[in-house]
């Protein structure tokens, strides 16, 4: 009893100010350079996008003509459609591969650490590789997967250069690069969920789909819900592998918004303040479908 | 054939120059000093320019710090130097355009009078406005095409003679017929690049851009692209090669190599590395004549930045690896053409493939003035950019020839008011 009294007076005793600094002290190296690498550099790039330079140190103020410039070019709602286009097909195929693979990789009672490792190597491939071997494989002529197929008697498949089998080809490999990271939060959720609600549903007679649907789905929704937005992001920054795959083409085909980021602020004539321009709308919208996602996934929670 | 000049000289440029009257520079008032040049090497003319510095070392008792930088990495990579306040002195660059606000005038250091040592053509990059010099044209490159000699003697069909060089429909059909015969995948390959498609573009006497000005006749650019889109529309030049790369720049020197075209148009900085690496006899052939013969010029320039901590040194650096002497060993060792007049006109002696550099030479000779205006042109990298995207859009399906001239002549107009 006397324990219990003394607890709200506990409660009510203030640390001293000392220890109250103490968590913001270990912060604030982390913080320190996040700020001057990550925040100071985004708002720069901010004021950036309102001006025009070609050298990084002479700018010339444009007001909202950067943006105008973008918004107003052809070019860029073409890479608009790719990237929204890319970005769907990846998120959605990051999921439900993800989920499948997190699934099967739990029901295994050996290897489980062995194909948990099979399907997150490729994560540990650098983009730039993973391109340049995806294209190699991928060549019309010579390419080890034509060549594989015409021992079958399939004729040469156009991978790289037609329009819609390079994005098909574009958004696999993406996918294929991410979804072991993905596959690994979504085993992390499955095994959180208490062993003994599968147990009961066993005993109502549920079958194995019906479990799934009515207990493993929406307990995994969290993870679910955190691996749309990372697939979202990854989705809309998709840029390295991509360009050593197939270059953004055919004539434009795979051209995401990265690459036009890229090609504004590194290829001659640089124009860093499209480029950062191009930047900020990204942000923009990556932030605006995080925050979708995030409200969207609250809601289901709460109902 | 070879008779109209000796070995190594270019036809009718640079008689009766003499070196101007030149500031005396004493090389005791350097001694101690350090100088810094950023570098990209096109692969045997770095060994060259290691040698060439420790002369420079050892005559002005200077230190020379040699970085070198891959060239895709050269622009940025100095560009934030300049940012961060650790400019280097002098650099060696393919165009001045990202630099021109930053190049320091070398006449004030080499004289009013040292840009008459060189040859007008390549003198017109290295000039800024109010007549600035702002570079030093210390090699000069020439795009043309390389033939398969032993597929066209297989295919029993002639070599192009350097005196009297194909048009562009004999080309064609001669590297068609060696195909035919030889089984060759393609019958020709040319790189994915603006500046080596500009080459057809002179040859039909139009360009992008010139002198400040949009200047691409749409009617002569259509003919001089419609031969290459044909043959990649029947695969004779490698389509997937063209469209499979996106907007990165790609050499086609792997398919030449492989025996897979019997023609194939680059330029003449690909000999050595030719004749290191082909294991067949091949041969530079002439450019192909259309209204204009000749090829398209390109090359390099050494420049000195404003911010520079020894101005003078830098100016003095580059006057001593541009003499007649030290350029003929830099060229010599590259492959590559001379820029000054005094050495054009004593000739070069290559101690390689003397026949083939002489086809590039006498091409130089051949290669009209809008060419060396067209790729000094600020808003020419942009432009060249868009020709490549332009005849993608045409081989690709995407647009039809005249739509895709008439939006690359709106785009370079655009580049040229942006840029200029």
């Amino acid at each position: 009893m006397a324990a219990i009294q003394a607890t709200p007076r506990l409660r009510q005793r203030k640390a001293p100010l000392k220890m109250r600094l103490v968590p913001y002290l270990f912060l604030l190296p982390n913080m320190a350079i996040f700020g001057l690498f990550t925040v100071w550099p985004a708002i720069n790039g901010f004021n950036i996008s309102m001006y025009s330079s070609s050298n990084g140190r002479t700018f010339r103020w444009e007001g909202t003509g950067n943006y105008q410039r973008i918004l107003t070019d052809e070019d860029f709602w073409g890479i608009v459609r790719n990237t929204v286009v890319y970005a769907l097909a990846f998120v959605l195929l990051s999921v439900v591969l993800g989920v499948m693979l997190a699934v099967l990789v739990d029901q295994q009672r050996r290897g489980r650490t062995f194909f948990r490792s099979v399907f997150f190597i490729p994560v540990l491939i650098s983009p730039v590789v993973a391109g340049l071997v995806w294209n190699w494989m991928l060549e019309r002529q010579n390419g080890l997967i034509n060549t594989f197929l015409g021992t079958l008697g399939i004729p040469e498949v156009p991978w790289l250069v037609d329009n819609t089998l390079a994005m098909v080809v574009v958004i696999g490999v993406g996918t294929w690069m991410q979804v072991g990271f993905y596959m690994l939060i979504l085993l992390a959720g499955l095994q959180s969920i208490d062993p003994s609600v599968y147990e009961a549903a066993k005993i109502d007679g549920a079958s194995r789909w019906q479990q799934f649907i009515s207990l493993t789905f929406p307990l995994l929704q969290p993870s679910i819900l955190v691996v749309v937005v990372l697939a979202t992001i990854h989705g809309f920054q998709a840029f390295d592998f991509i360009y050593t795959l197939t270059g953004g083409g055919p004539v434009g085909a795979t051209t995401l918004i990265v690459q036009y980021i890229y090609e504004n602020g590194f290829v001659s004539p640089i124009r860093y303040g499209v480029a950062t321009a191009g930047s900020v709308l990204l942000f923009c919208a990556i932030f605006a479908l995080t925050i979708a996602n995030w409200m969207i996934g609250r809601k289901r929670e709460a109902a | 054939m070879l008779g109209a000049c000796a070995p190594g000289q270019v036809d009718g440029q640079g008689s009766g120059a003499s070196p101007s009257a030149v500031q005396s520079v004493d090389p005791a008032e350097f001694a101690g000093k350090t100088l810094n040049y950023v570098y990209f090497t096109d692969g045997p003319d770095a060994a060259a320019t290691a040698q060439l510095i420790s002369k420079f070392e050892e005559k002005y008792k200077v230190k020379v710090n040699l970085e070198t930088l891959p060239y895709k990495d050269l622009v940025t990579s100095v560009q934030a130097r300049l940012s961060g306040g650790n400019a280097p002195d002098v650099v060696r660059l393919t165009g001045l355009t990202d630099f021109r606000d930053d190049l320091l005038d070398l006449r004030g250091y080499l004289g009013e009078d040292y840009a008459k040592e060189f040859l007008p053509g390549p003198v017109v990059g290295a000039t800024g406005k109010d007549g600035k010099m702002l570079a030093v044209p210390s090699d000069l490159t020439l795009n043309g095409p390389f033939v398969n000699v032993d597929m066209f003697k297989k295919a029993g069909v002639s070599l192009p003679d350097p005196e009297k060089p194909w048009t562009w429909e004999e080309m064609i059909d001669a590297a068609t017929k060696v195909q035919k015969a030889t089984g060759s995948q393609y019958a020709f390959a040319m790189d994915k690049s603006g500046h080596r498609l500009s080459t057809v573009l002179n040859q039909y006497g139009t360009a992008l851009v010139a002198n400040g000005k949009s200047t691409l006749d749409a009617e002569k650019a259509k003919k001089a692209l419609k031969p290459l889109i044909d043959m990649m529309s029947d695969n004779r030049m490698p389509r997937d090669f063209w469209l499979g790369s996106g907007s990165r720049y790609s050499g086609a020197n792997e398919i030449f190599l492989a025996q897979d075209a019997p023609v194939y148009l680059f330029g003449n900085w690909q000999v050595g590395q030719f004749a290191k690496n082909a294991k067949f006899e091949w041969a530079a052939a002439p450019n192909p004549c259309a209204d204009n013969c000749g090829g398209f010029p390109g090359g390099k320039y050494m420049a000195a930045l404003q911010q520079s901590k020894n101005p003078a040194l830098a100016a003095e650096f580059i006057r001593f690896m541009n003499t007649m002497e030290n350029q003929e060993t830099f060229i010599k060792a590259g492959g590559f053409l001379p820029t000054r007049k005094d050495l054009a006109e004593k000739g070069v002696a290559y101690p390689d493939r003397q026949a083939d550099m002489d086809v590039f030479l006498k091409d130089l000779a051949r290669t009209p003035d809008l060419g060396y205006a067209a790729n000094s042109d600020p808003a020419f990298t942009g432009s060249a950019t868009e020709l490549v995207n332009a005849v993608s859009d045409v081989v690709g399906g995407k647009k039809d020839l005249s739509t895709a001239v008439s939006d690359l002549q709106k785009k370079t107009q655009s580049l040229v008011e942006e840029l200029h």
